[in-house]
């Protein structure tokens, strides 16, 4: 397989998806090539920052409405 | 391998929750909230509606709180009752969005640009045409985390919604798998594709910033 290919299996592998013996054509192929040897580290570099982005906050008045539903239930 | 199975601390948290316990409900409401609503807003025309949905599907998920078994993850479950309100709300509103919208109509294209790579008549057809740029030895990439965290969160919401929301809940949330494909009903192919396209444009957007901000 040629570099065009496995990095579309970049996220496979990362997943744990590739069994066989695609999984260790994949890993021959990363272990011998710098160019998707760095598309790897870059992916999970991706994945870690993307980890570090903030959530969302819902606004005040959402809260609100949902909380006044919450308290209005019946116990239990 | 995490299990998609309710954690005790899910169990834990249904019991506080039936007891009444509002901390509890604005934790849960403040993590899965924007998530809801941006899932809602695929199935339904406008975002007021979209705010419907997402208190309707609460009221069903405290309602039937009695009958959580645990089978699935808490936010999972959750998830599922929001998919059937909204479902069922667009249904009404005659509203039928295909697949391809929401999820990208460009699934079976390559994710990774075709000209990085040599073509047939050149030496080695597939391989790439030189390394690509390294990011580990540039000095800007440390310095730059902030501007690079909003380049991110930039390029997450211009994907098509569903890549979008794919890439939120299992890199920035931490979902696992079975989490995503089951709260967003999506097969497992779909799920990997969706994750691998929105990964890949977002690793393309980071090295474009990281070029970018070396070269100025």
């Amino acid at each position: 397989m040629a570099c065009r290919d496995i990095v579309e299996l970049v996220s496979d592998y990362l997943e744990g998806a590739l069994t066989g013996g695609l999984l260790a054509d994949v890993e021959a192929h990363l272990a011998a090539c710098d160019g998707c040897a760095m598309v790897l580290d870059q992916l999970r570099e991706t994945i870690r920052l993307t980890g570090m982005l903030t959530q969302d906050a819902l606004t005040d008045r959402q809260r609100a409405v949902l909380l006044d539903a919450f308290r209005a239930l019946p116990a239990g | 391998m995490e299990s998609a199975r309710a954690s005790a601390q899910d169990l834990a948290l249904v019991e506080r929750l039936r007891a009444g316990d509002e901390d509890a409900f604005l934790h849960l409401v403040d993590a899965l909230g924007p998530s809801m609503r941006r899932v809602a807003r695929m199935y339904v025309h406008a975002d007021a509606v979209a705010d419907e949905v997402v208190q309707e599907a609460w009221l069903g998920v405290l309602q039937g709180l009695h009958r959580f078994e645990g089978r699935a993850s808490l936010r999972t479950w959750i998830f599922r009752i929001l998919v059937n309100v909204a479902k069922t709300r667009g249904q009404r509103e005659g509203r039928s969005i295909p697949f391809a919208a929401l999820a990208g109509d460009d699934l079976d294209q390559p994710s990774f640009d075709p000209d990085a790579f040599q073509g047939a008549g050149d030496p080695s057809p597939g391989h790439w045409t030189s390394l690509p740029f390294d990011w580990h030895g540039d000095p800007e990439a440390r310095a730059e985390a902030g501007e690079l965290l909003r380049v991110i969160g930039a390029a997450i919401s211009a994907l098509p919604p569903m890549q979008a929301e794919v890439i939120r809940l299992r890199d920035a949330h931490g979902w696992s798998s079975e989490e995503v494909r089951n709260a967003l009903d999506l097969t497992d192919t779909n799920q990997r594709v969706l994750l691998h396209r929105a990964r890949a444009k977002v690793r393309r957007v980071v090295q474009d910033h990281l070029g970018s901000v070396s070269e100025a």
